[in-house]
């Protein structure tokens, strides 16, 4: 069984979703938006029909609730809220599981077990174990906490509770981890007044299941979607980068005089759960200036060539590299349906490339290939493993 | 006016505490510049062409507009370069229904300001200019 996390392609990646039942640590060294992540998580399980359980210690549940809307429509009615608030607060609740004294470790823990050996849900999100960590002493949370993972496992619950370390060292980092399945990390960073988010699953015991560090992005109703700010299209003069950016995107524009790009194509893409920008470059050399402008911070590059010209190839090479190094590359073998195709293995060897970079053959024009070779690179960005 | 953020999260948290305060300053550098009543709209953009802030009208897709700026910016420069006119200060783009000031505001940002046609220039660089400089100071202090 597998909860999904509603995000098409890293559940592609996890087989379907984490594991069920299973504890997942939501963790970051610095404030970050997990909550958003596990409120999907939740939305996704109640959209399946499934029943959930959310243990807030810093929203009341009228207010979680409400900021729950934001992901659209689900029912209401499978979801059961743990009410840690409003005794901080000395007011009633109206939950029909309520913490009456937030001073007492036990009756807490208590409480999130009852709600869940009584609702039975398959997703449980815990927001958060820190509420916990700088409240109460260590061992007694540690006791408590791996009691509780053991509830959630018997009842068949897959677990999820964020973390963001202000207390613990290393020592006591692993030991949660150690008791997780899978541990998903989160980091906020700003550059030049942008700021982006990322996460990675860091560690997963079944099946191992990586990945490297995912740009990603949240918009009301979509809910959290992978999103990469720049992937660029480039290849030699005339080998179809503008058509590869206008078949791909849904909108997009392209600055062009007399057939040729002279600037660049721009365009949007949304499918698979997936947001990208997508920059064309000009492919004659005497624009290549307008290249350097916007070969800066690669999420993943789609190098397009005419599969019938081996005299364009080794422009397609020294463009390439003057994308940058390691940059997760797809080659669009382009023009795939006219006569006298080069081999792959040409391709290759002109190209300098090993088989780490897939090549797939295209017929821009009637979009051939062109999901394909975005789907592999989204998958190179994400990370193998 | 809206605070562009790659992906527009839903809630900001703690963690922006340092970054938000970036763009707090920012914001108050665009409303200051936005008093000149000849402005219609501002947008600061990176010269690789992603979107800082924006207040640009509804119609406008700020995300287009930050990567066309930055290829006239690029274009302008090499432009600038290729005449020996020395360092790049500004690009203005004269159309029929109004102006587009594209001026370098330190080494990573560019100020897009959108102009009246019939607007006092001497008025508006002076302000353009004066939050350059604002906003170049605040994005080196990151």
């Amino acid at each position: 069984m597998h909860t999904g996390t509603g995000i098409q392609i890293l559940d592609g990646k996890l087989g379907g979703g984490f594991q069920r039942p299973s504890a997942v640590l939501l963790f970051s060294d610095h404030p970050s938006e997990k909550r958003l992540f596990a409120e999907q998580f939740v939305v996704t399980g109640l959209r399946d029909g499934e029943r959930c359980l959310f243990v807030d210690f810093f929203r009341a549940p009228q207010l979680a609730r409400r900021e729950l809307r934001k992901f659209g429509s689900f029912d209401e009615g499978r979801i059961s809220y743990v009410d840690a608030t409003s005794a901080q607060l000395l007011i009633p609740s109206s939950e029909k599981y309520s913490i009456r004294d937030p001073n007492d470790l036990d009756h807490i823990m208590d409480t999130i077990e009852k709600a869940i050996r009584e609702t039975k849900p398959t997703r449980v999100v815990v927001d958060s174990m820190e509420f916990l960590a700088d409240r109460f002493p260590k061992e007694h949370v540690f006791r408590r906490w791996r009691q509780l993972l053991e509830v959630g496992k018997t009842e068949g619950a897959t677990v999820s509770y964020l973390f963001v370390n202000w207390t613990y060292g290393q020592a006591e980092i692993e030991r949660i981890e150690d008791m997780s399945d899978y541990v998903v990390e989160f980091q906020s960073r700003m550059r030049t007044g942008v700021l982006q988010h990322f996460l990675r699953i860091r560690h997963s015991h079944s099946g191992g299941v990586t990945t490297n560090w995912i740009p990603y992005t949240f918009k009301e109703l979509v809910g959290l979607t992978v999103y990469f700010p720049r992937i660029l299209v480039t290849g030699p003069f005339n080998a179809g980068k503008s058509t590869v950016v206008r078949m791909l995107c849904k909108e997009s524009v392209s600055v062009d005089r007399m057939g040729t790009t002279i600037a660049f194509d721009y365009g949007n893409i949304e499918i698979m759960g997936l947001e990208a920008e997508v920059f064309g470059t000009p492919g004659q050399e005497r624009f290549d200036f307008v290249f350097q402008i916007f070969a800066r911070e690669v999420n993943g590059l789609l190098l397009v060539i005419d599969r019938t010209r081996a005299e364009d190839l080794p422009r397609a090479r020294q463009m390439k590299e003057l994308a940058g190094k390691d940059i997760p590359t797809v080659v669009l073998a382009n023009k795939a349906d006219l006569p006298n195709p080069l081999a792959d293995a040409e391709i290759r060897t002109q190209l300098g490339i090993g088989p780490e970079v897939p090549i797939v053959s295209t017929v821009a024009t009637q979009g051939q290939g062109l999901t394909e070779a975005l789907q592999k690179l989204a998958s190179m960005i994400l990370g193998e493993g | 006016m809206t605070l562009e953020r790659a992906g527009e999260p839903a809630q900001p948290n703690i963690a922006d505490a340092g970054p938000m305060e970036v763009r707090a300053k920012i914001q108050l550098a665009m409303n200051d510049l936005r008093r000149l009543s000849d402005i219609v709209a501002i947008a600061i953009a990176r010269r690789d062409g992603l979107i800082i802030a924006h207040d640009l009208p509804r119609d406008v897709d700020p995300k287009r507009t930050a990567a066309m700026t930055a290829a006239i910016v690029g274009t302008s420069e090499m432009a600038a370069r290729e005449l020996g006119h020395g360092k790049f200060l500004q690009a203005i783009v004269d159309s029929e229904f109004g102006k587009m000031l594209s001026t370098g505001a330190g080494e990573e940002a560019l100020l897009v300001t959108l102009v009246r046609p019939e607007a006092n220039m001497g008025l508006v660089l002076l302000g353009v200019e004066r939050a350059a400089h604002r906003i170049a100071t605040i994005l080196a202090g990151e």
